[in-house]
């Protein structure tokens, strides 16, 4: 769920870039550090970058008949952290919006705030909260909370930009969590699931590179040699 | 899934192509300000008309293409405006209802939404993705950033192509016949693709290492050579919507 281009008046749109930008800055300090130490983790945040962008081009069945797409959020805030995840979905965005006319350039900032600061951090405090207790519920309510949180994110942003007449803000976010949350909340639950099912193929086929990343304890030397 | 790209398609078969990106840019920029920042109506009709012509007109952009691509932003804009559209209020119990004030408030989102979308089309549709990220090259954006995105367009083609292979895969064995089956395959292929892509961005870097790889992939930058001709033409254009606008204002 992205804000469409024009949508926002030009005062809100320029807030939420300012609101952005830290984070963004941030993240873009973080890639510059990492490729002046270790060249060649630029090919794998790359790898990550575009793996996000091609999570929208995988339909997902939804329980009002029709479909969706993950927006990868969860995923990229458990495996890459969440100020990575800044600046990876900026160029995520930037691309969606100009390849795929997903979102928009003057509204970029308030989705990046949305979908790659508030998604990814809700997404990562259910992931570091649970972690240590059930891995399994702990990856759903990462994901599906790192949904939520960026469509309740737009939705407080649309709210605040067009508030009710009559109830004003609350009213006006009430109107947009309603009205976008027959497609969001079943997508939530839907991403939460995938995310089980994601991490649990990545467990059997990545496990040294899962192990590296914190998802998975590493396997002591021992055992595996008994193995 | 070069159809889900087809503005990138189209920007590299645009007579536009080999504009300079600043002239595009200022274009695109311009008239977005316009649409945004003058009365909504008739700026927004105007800006979307003078949009719609320059990519059916100069740029040859396809109304088939157009149309596909229109096809999502509507479907936000026309769900927002409906939400604009309608007041909720909870004295005496819940109360839905239309005002004049509303009713403006909607036509002035769609409006603007739909001009907007239209305005980003101009350079969407015309530069390649390339040429942009060599003009943030060039506007100083740090090499870092910017080659993590020159890579992150260079790997996008192969997972895409990766991804509509392994969906054929799947329906054709039958990996999409009811919800149930259709979440798991959608599950194994984001993993699958995760653990492809890093398998590609490892055998790049292992190829790229052998060559001296220093954490940058320089090539020839598009021409960059600004038209004052463009440029006047883009003034005068955004010049007339301005005093168009102005003296025909309706409601801000």
């Amino acid at each position: 769920m992205h804000i469409a281009e024009g949508f926002l008046p030009p005062l809100h749109a320029a807030a939420w870039t300012v609101a952005a930008a830290p984070f963004v800055v941030h993240g873009a300090r973080a890639v510059v550090r990492e490729r002046r130490e270790r060249p060649e983790t630029t090919l794998l945040l790359a790898a990550a970058g575009a793996f996000t962008f091609v999570l929208s081009a995988i339909k997902l069945p939804s329980v009002t008949g029709s479909s969706s797409h993950p927006t990868g959020t969860g995923l990229g805030a458990t495996l890459f952290r969440p100020p990575v995840m800044a600046f990876l979905s900026t160029v995520v965005l930037l691309f969606q919006a100009l390849l795929l006319a997903h979102g928009g350039l003057t509204t970029l900032g308030a989705n990046v705030f949305s979908m790659g600061v508030v998604g990814p951090w809700a997404g990562y405090a259910a992931w570091r909260l649970l972690c240590g207790r059930h891995r399994g519920l702990a990856i759903f309510t990462a994901f599906a909370l790192a949904d939520l949180a960026t469509y309740c994110t737009t939705s407080v942003q649309l709210g605040l930009a067009f508030p009710d007449p009559v109830s004003g803000i609350a009213g006006g976010v009430v109107k947009f969590l309603g009205v976008f949350a027959l497609t969001q909340v079943p997508l939530a639950v839907v991403e939460g699931l995938l995310g089980v099912l994601v991490l649990r193929l990545l467990a059997d086929v990545a496990g040294p590179e899962l192990a590296r990343l914190g998802i998975v304890p590493t396997t002591p030397p021992s055992e595996a040699v008994t193995r | 899934m070069s159809r889900s790209l087809a503005l990138d398609t189209a920007a590299w078969s645009s007579p536009w192509r080999h504009r300079s990106v600043a002239d595009k840019a200022v274009l695109t920029l311009a008239l977005l300000a316009t649409t945004l920042l003058l009365p909504v109506w008739p700026t927004a009709a105007l800006s979307a008309a003078a949009a719609l012509i320059v990519l059916l007109g100069p740029a040859r952009l396809a109304p088939t293409v157009l149309a596909r691509s229109l096809r999502s932003p509507l479907l936000f804009i026309v769900l927002g405006a409906a939400s604009v559209l309608v007041s909720v209020s909870w004295h005496d119990g819940p109360r839905v209802a239309i005002t004049a004030q509303t009713s403006t408030q909607a036509l002035t989102v769609l409006g603007r939404g739909v001009a907007g979308t239209l305005c980003v089309f101009v350079l969407a549709a015309t530069t390649p993705m390339v040429d942009l990220l060599a003009g943030l090259r060039r506007a100083r954006v740090p090499e870092a950033c910017v080659e993590v995105a020159s890579l992150v367009y260079r790997l996008l083609f192969v997972l895409l192509d990766t991804t509509r292979r392994i969906r054929e895969a799947q329906a054709a064995r039958l990996g999409l016949r009811d919800r149930r089956t259709t979440l798991r395959s959608a599950g194994t292929l984001s993993g699958t693709l995760l653990v492809r892509a890093w398998g590609r961005a490892r055998r790049l870097e292992e190829g790229l290492a052998g060559r001296g790889y220093t954490g940058a992939l320089p090539s020839l930058d598009p021409p960059g050579r600004v038209s004052i001709g463009f440029l006047g033409a883009t003034v005068a254009l955004v010049g007339v919507i301005v005093v168009v606008s102005l003296l025909g204002a309706g409601p801000r």
